[in-house]
């Protein structure tokens, strides 16, 4: 149609386009051209018949609907699977709860010493990231789909020239790998090719902890912290109640000793982190003083260190902790975060050596992660272009690597780039080959637990995408094309269940676990000391977190954990800059002020908060955001921090500036308020047997007969005591309830659907508060204000004491939360539930109703749960037994601070729980008689009395 | 009325009046002034379409609302709209049962300006549904499922308050309307006004048989009106002080709320009296005695709401509940302090200078202490339901409030739902009451 013969164009992009096509299609190239009226009809019928062929996919696999139905598979019950999921390379050994084949949650696998049962919030979202349609869904080679004949080509192409070189510029990288699969088929390439290297890489990873082991024993080690049985735990600047692999066993086993008046925690704390605000002392210090502090108590508890001068809270707190541990005579624990250098961890080491606590809290077994070369090996090897291919597996250092390693820029130097992956993010953006990577509940894999204790991971659903395993990927490599991932898997365990192998296989299949594969204590003592430096800070410091939702920003794609309140800031869809309140003011910087960090060259700017309990002249950053491929969800929120970062001391970067800058950002909080403002939502108490003040509601005074109580009578006790606000249990329940996320906007607003929420208040002076948790489901009252205001029904009491809601009745007047007095319920401002991706909808529970446009909603004591053990106790005709029926944020509970059960059964734990005199009702004054209530905190510093 | 002059001048003919007030629907004087006030009103009354669309079809999220403050404008609106219309009645019924003949003048547009504030009221509880298709949810029908409305509910009792105030306000307004359609009709000149007049005026011939009969019917619906201006305002209370949020949850509201509700009602009447007394010339039926009136009664009503402020505040501190004084002082010092010293200045400020009788009978000076106290009855509205939400027991769930673009929208909109009819009431119909006022005329003659 064009008349003139001089083709305009109009980018760059075209003109690559135009090279592309002339490379791959020469023959489309006129198509290009401005087409004329025939040629497009011609491209529209074209489309219209070549449409149909995008059906025609590959592995078409026999599939065969049932004439019979199978024994076990009941429309309508749930299936459960032990599995496993991993984070950063160890396994967190989980149930899955299947429905007509369809995953839809995951719990603690009970059986596993790792669980317990219990689960983090990490791992009950990696339900939503099964369904996540970002997700990548084909190979890309270049940019562009390709399909898996080509990569199959590719690959041979490599192991070919592999084969010739012996594998020199063979790079392999990978996260920590604890499988013991892995580890074989790392092993046989690397033998097959013994030029080629393995690396890993964790961004958040052991770190300097392994380096420290190494230092200490002068050898790899794994280091297991065992909290049951301690007495008293010394922790310098490391959160071991807060997110991480092992969160959940020492969680779990911090609990058990605090139930028993034990587990007393002195925590040196730079950012305030869950064992800080568990602790009975915590000590608010920068992290250049950490070093000094361990040497201080080193010396105080007879071991060789230099010589310091502790100021006088310091001291204190020094002198408060040894003498803790000395009365633990063995039962006590010193540990050290990662953050800081390597010959201090040897320095804890030697400490727990002498103070006896080897082998019982601090238990050393044999490594259980592949060995292998650190990344800044890698990037200088890439750097002088020795690299010629590069693997990358399951991670992404583009996004991930310090600034300071510049390792995009080094991959330019890399002659072939393959990229495997979840999501074809910043890596696979420059990688050369992108292959996606199946999701953990849709492999065969194996890894090891924070233990040892190996689970065979056994998909719980088949791929819905065209996926493949790692272990595929490697056996590609080694020249195995379209091996099964379960025979590579099988293969491993034949070789170690010897002729046993089906009742071992089935065996560990079946309980989610190989029995008899934990790591066995061995007996070490620590080598000669090397000196410990004790640096001075010079101006700022600044403290690399893992975000405790998004982590490093794995999880950025995930919409629950970007809603999942950050546990101290009540921090939504963001990352931040945290200051200490004084340092913010000495800068005049209020929240939300965007601040500029300089270090080494390299520069931040994100949006400040004030972080009651941090130190003055720190400042924390949080890794995971600033993703610019993460998907829908997880692009171009927050700051990336990993910019910033040098990897000679990855988390720690001293004699930073920073300045002020005009910008602010709106930050989504779910709470404004830290203050009680004088009110006793939190009652404390000063020993585990005291009783709470006031607590005897008098329920003399009332006009009208109080709730008849029947058989059962529901309720739940929460322990202040044991929650540590790790958000576990708020995933949980919107993983089973169907909760859906709302984005930052709404939640702006203040309409954040969170069933469950974790509320933290501070109390004392902001530089070193005393921060609680209060988990606040709906109370359940007896005499529930919003049941007087519904006008038409929807909100009712059930016979069993349950507070319910009709959603089909519900009008949506909102005078229901307008009166409850606690406001927990949360209502649906628009069709929140109706616009999400189809493969979203598979995660749904369908015990649960999915609510729509202009209906409350609210926690329901699990009400789906409950009627599942109704009908299974009516059907052996039996009362419902205590312990069955279990909600969803008590299961996931690591601290089992959540007791649901029958008050009516004087017997129950629910009942015995009421029967504590720290036992009391949050607004208790109000009469409503909630069947929540709570038990009360003991207070710090007061556990033992 | 202590005054001895006379309230209307006795001198007037009777044959004037009706000329006078029967002439206006079928001579309109002041043609382009109305259809200017038509014209902006009908705009307002397309912002109304318009945000209710939005609303529809998005859902309640298009407003700033949220957990805490569930309710917002919708609610503070729906009864500000109620209260304006609790002077009509009270001004008719009322003083008509308790034989203050200086009512006669105003009760007409009163009642008219009840019906359509009522209406703008009942449309909010509509509008601020979660899913407003299922509203008849509210009513006892017979539904398949043998479901009731939950009666113990102060929403459900709001559904029949308000549809028996509305119903009750329409036979009242009709029934005085009768013997002047009657007289309207038989000025009209042109078939179509005969005939609608006609059908309007049911007959009406003036006999005395029918003047008997139609006092009995007035006089009725007054008495069953007059309980209704105290019962519905008080059950709008209820709809808070059921709750138990602090601020709300108070015995004092009832009266509370009807005293504050006459004062704002009272308000708007005397704006509407000295606008129509201004268009059309009224000067001889609303009298600056009238004005007087309007004036001490706005004085009373006025002290008696400022007694309610000071007995809430009495109440919060001689109860000295924690969460009650809090409240207080989140009302006296907070984010939405603004509300209720906007409503303490507004409405009690100026309305002191209604002691000087110069000042009650001026038109100017009325209509703005009437204006102020009007947006002060907004301001207390907004303050009750934001100022008590936004901060209620628990710090943590602790919020703030924006009403967004739509909210005000259908604030906006609902002016234009209450004048559009009014320009269309005072087009159509005798907007003061020609044989009520004949018979001041002749009271005042024989007085």
């Amino acid at each position: 149609m064009s008349a003139t013969d001089r083709r305009l164009w109009r980018g760059l992009d075209e003109r690559e386009l135009e090279a592309w096509v002339a490379a791959e299609f020469p023959g489309a190239l006129p198509l290009l051209a401005e087409p004329t009226r025939r040629e497009v009809m011609r491209a529209m019928a074209a489309s219209l018949a070549l449409a149909g062929l995008a059906g025609c996919g590959e592995g078409a696999e026999e599939a065969i609907p049932y004439v019979e139905q199978p024994p076990e598979e009941v429309p309508g019950a749930a299936r459960y699977f032990a599995t496993a999921i991993i984070f950063e390379g160890y396994a967190q050994p989980v149930l899955a709860e299947t429905h007509e084949g369809r995953p839809t949650k995951l719990e603690g696998n009970p059986e596993h010493a790792a669980s317990g049962g219990a689960t983090d919030a990490f791992t009950q979202a990696a339900i939503l990231q099964l369904y996540d349609p970002d997700r990548s869904a084909a190979p890309l080679k270049g940019g562009r789909p390709a399909a898996w004949t080509e990569v199959e080509r590719a690959a041979l192409e490599l192991a070919t020239s592999l084969e010739r070189n012996g594998g020199a510029g063979f790079r392999i990288l990978t996260g920590d790998v604890t499988s013991p699969t892995l580890s074989r088929q790392l092993d046989a390439l690397q033998r097959r090719w013994p030029q080629m290297r393995v690396h890993s890489f964790e961004p958040v990873g052991a770190g300097a902890r392994r380096d420290g082991l190494r230092e200490a024993f002068g050898r790899a080690l794994e280091l297991q912290l065992r909290l049951a049985d301690a007495e008293a735990i010394v922790t310098f600047d490391d959160d071991l109640l807060g997110p991480g692999p092992a969160q959940v066993r020492r969680v779990r086993d911090w609990a058990a000793a605090r139930r028993t008046g034990r587990g007393r925690v002195f925590a040196a704390e730079c950012t305030p982190g869950l064992t800080g605000t568990a602790a009975a002392a915590r000590l608010a210090v920068a992290p250049a003083r950490i070093p000094m502090l361990v040497a201080a108590l080193a010396r105080r508890c007879g071991v060789v260190a230099p010589e310091v001068t502790p100021t006088a809270p310091e001291s204190a707190w020094i002198e408060a902790a040894a003498r803790a541990l000395e009365a633990a005579s063995g039962a006590g624990l010193v540990t050290i975060g990662t953050r800081h250098a390597p010959g201090l961890h040897a320095l804890v080491h030697r400490l727990n050596d002498a103070l006896g606590h080897s082998g019982r809290s601090a238990r050393y077994t044999e490594a259980l992660t592949y060995p292998a070369a650190p990344l800044t090996a890698l990037a200088e090897e890439m750097a002088a272009g020795k690299v010629e291919t590069l693997l990358v597996l399951g991670v992404n250092p583009a996004y991930t690597a310090a600034g300071a390693i510049r390792f995009p820029e080094h991959l330019r130097r890399v002659g072939t780039i393959i990229h495997a992956g979840l999501y074809a993010d910043e890596t696979a953006a420059l990688a050369h080959w992108h292959l996606p990577l199946a999701h953990d509940l849709e492999s065969w894999s194996d890894a090891r637990a924070e233990d040892g204790t190996v689970t065979i991971l056994q998909p719980v659903i088949r791929p819905f995408l065209s996926v493949r395993t790692a272990h595929e990927i490697l056996a590609l490599l080694g020249g195995e094309v379209g091996a099964a991932p379960r025979a590579i898997v099988e293969a491993t365990w034949r070789e170690r269940f010897g002729d046993a192998f089906e009742t071992h296989w089935r065996r560990s299949l079946h309980d989610g676990f190989v029995a008899g594969t934990a790591a066995p204590a061995i007996a070490v003592r620590p080598v000669a000391a090397g000196p410990v430096a004790i640096p001075k800070s010079t101006g700022i410091e600044i403290v690399f977190a893992p975000d405790p939702t998004v982590w490093d920003g794995r999880f950025a794609n995930l919409a629950w954990l970007q809603e999942l309140p950050k546990p101290l800031s009540k921090l939504t869809w963001d990352n931040v800059v945290s200051l200490s309140p004084g340092t913010a003011r000495a800068l005049n910087v209020g929240a939300g002020d965007i601040v500029h960090l300089a270090a080494g060259g390299r520069v931040l700017e994100g949006p400040a908060w004030l972080l009651p309990g941090q130190p003055d002249g720190v400042a924390t950053v949080y890794l995971g955001y600033g993703r610019r491929r993460a998907g829908r969800v997880g692009d171009a929120i927050g700051y990336d921090a990993f910019a910033l970062q040098d990897p000679s001391s990855p988390f720690l970067i001293d004699g930073a500036r920073l300045s002020r800058t005009a910008g602010n950002r709106r930050l989504a909080t779910t709470q404004m308020h830290g203050s009680m403002e004088g009110f006793d939502f939190v009652r404390r108490v000063g020993a585990r047997d005291a009783a709470v003040k006031g607590a005897k509601e008098r329920h003399d005074a009332s006009l009208y007969a109080g709730w008849p109580t029947g058989d059962p009578a529901w309720g739940m006790v929460i322990d202040l005591d044991l929650c540590v606000g790790c958000n576990a249990c708020v995933i949980a329940c919107q993983a089973e309830n169907n909760v859906p996320p709302v984005g930052k906007s709404q939640v702006e607003m203040g309409r954040e659907m969170h069933w469950l929420r974790i509320d933290r208040y501070y109390a004392g002076p902001e530089e070193a508060p005393e921060t609680y948790f209060q988990p606040v489901p709906c109370m359940h009252c007896e005499k529930a204000p919003c049941e007087l205001g519904c006008p038409v029904h929807a909100t009712v009491h059930g016979p069993e004491g349950l507070n319910e809601m009709v959603y089909n009745r519900c009008i949506g007047t909102r005078t229901c939360s307008s009166y409850c007095p606690y406001k927990v319920r949360r209502f649906n401002w628009f069709d929140f539930t109706r616009d999400v991706a189809p493969s979203i909808e598979a995660q749904r529970n369908p015990d649960v109703t999915v609510r729509g446009r202009g209906v409350m909603e609210k926690c329901t004591y699990c009400i789906q749960r409950l009627n599942e053990a109704r009908i299974a106790a009516h059907k052996e005709n039996r009362p419902i037994r205590d312990g069955e029926v279990v909600t969803a944020c008590q299961q996931a509970c690591p601290s089992s601070a959540i007791v649901f059960g029958n008050l009516a059964d004087a017997a129950s734990a629910a009942a015995k729980a009421k029967a504590s005199p720290r036992n009391y009702s949050l607004l208790g004054e109000l009469d409503t008689r909630p069947r929540t209530t709570y038990l009360a905190r003991v207070a710090p510093g007061e556990g033992k009395d | 009325m202590t005054d001895d002059a006379p309230i209307l001048d006795p001198r007037q003919s009777y044959a004037a009046i009706t000329r006078q007030i029967g002439d206006i629907p079928l001579k309109y004087p002041a043609r382009l002034a109305w259809l200017v006030g038509l014209g902006l009103s009908a705009i307002l009354l397309v912002v109304f379409v318009v945000s209710v669309t939005v609303l529809f079809a998005n859902g309640v999220g298009v407003w700033g609302i949220n957990i805490p403050v569930n309710w917002g404008l919708a609610i503070s609106n729906y009864v500000w709209w109620l209260g304006i219309g609790h002077a009509g009645t009270l001004i008719s019924a009322l003083l008509l049962l308790m034989g203050q003949h200086w009512r006669n003048s105003l009760n007409r547009f009163a009642e008219a300006m009840t019906l359509f504030a009522v209406l703008c009221a009942g449309i909010y509880p509509i509008l601020h549904l979660g899913r407003p298709w299922f509203v008849y949810w509210m009513f006892p029908y017979p539904a398949t499922m043998s479901v009731w409305p939950q009666f113990r509910s102060p929403l459900e009792w709001d559904v029949w308050a308000v549809l028996t105030y509305l119903t009750v306000s329409i036979l009242f307004w009709y029934v005085g309307l009768i013997p002047d359609l009657a007289a309207v009709r038989d000025r009209a000149g042109r078939r179509g006004w005969q005939i609608f007049f006609g059908v309007l005026a049911l007959g009406w011939r003036g006999s005395a048989r029918h003047w008997y009969r139609w006092r009995v019917a007035y006089r009725l619906t007054a008495a069953i009106a007059v309980p209704l201006v105290v019962s519905v305002h008080s059950e709008v209370s209820l709809l808070f002080a059921v709750g138990q949020i602090p601020g709300w949850h108070s015995t004092i509201f009832p009266p509370y709320f009807v005293l504050g509700a006459a004062f704002s009602g009272f308000a708007v009447v005397a704006m509407i009296a000295i606008v129509l007394r201004h268009a059309f010339g009224f000067d001889n039926l609303v009298t600056d005695r009238h004005l007087d009136a309007l004036g001490k009664v706005l004085l009373a009503c006025g002290l008696m709401t400022a007694y309610g402020y000071v007995f809430e505040l009495v109440d919060a501190v001689y109860a000295g509940g924690a969460h009650e004084l809090q409240t207080v002082q989140d009302r006296f010092f907070g984010a939405e302090a603004w509300s209720y010293w906007g409503a303490v200045v507004l409405n009690f400020i100026p309305l002191q200078a209604l002691w000087f009788a110069r000042v009650r009978r001026s038109a100017v000076a009325l209509f703005l202490i009437a204006l102020s106290v009007t947006v002060g009855m907004w301001f207390e509205r907004y303050m009750i339901v934001v100022s008590s939400l936004y901060r209620d027991f628990l710090v943590s769930s602790w919020n703030g409030f924006t009403p967004s673009l739509w909210e005000w929208g259908v604030f906006i909109g609902t002016l234009g739902l209450f004048l559009v009819p009014y320009f269309l009431f005072v087009r159509l119909f005798p907007a003061i009451s020609i044989a009520e006022s004949k018979e001041t005329i002749h009271e005042e003659r024989h007085a």
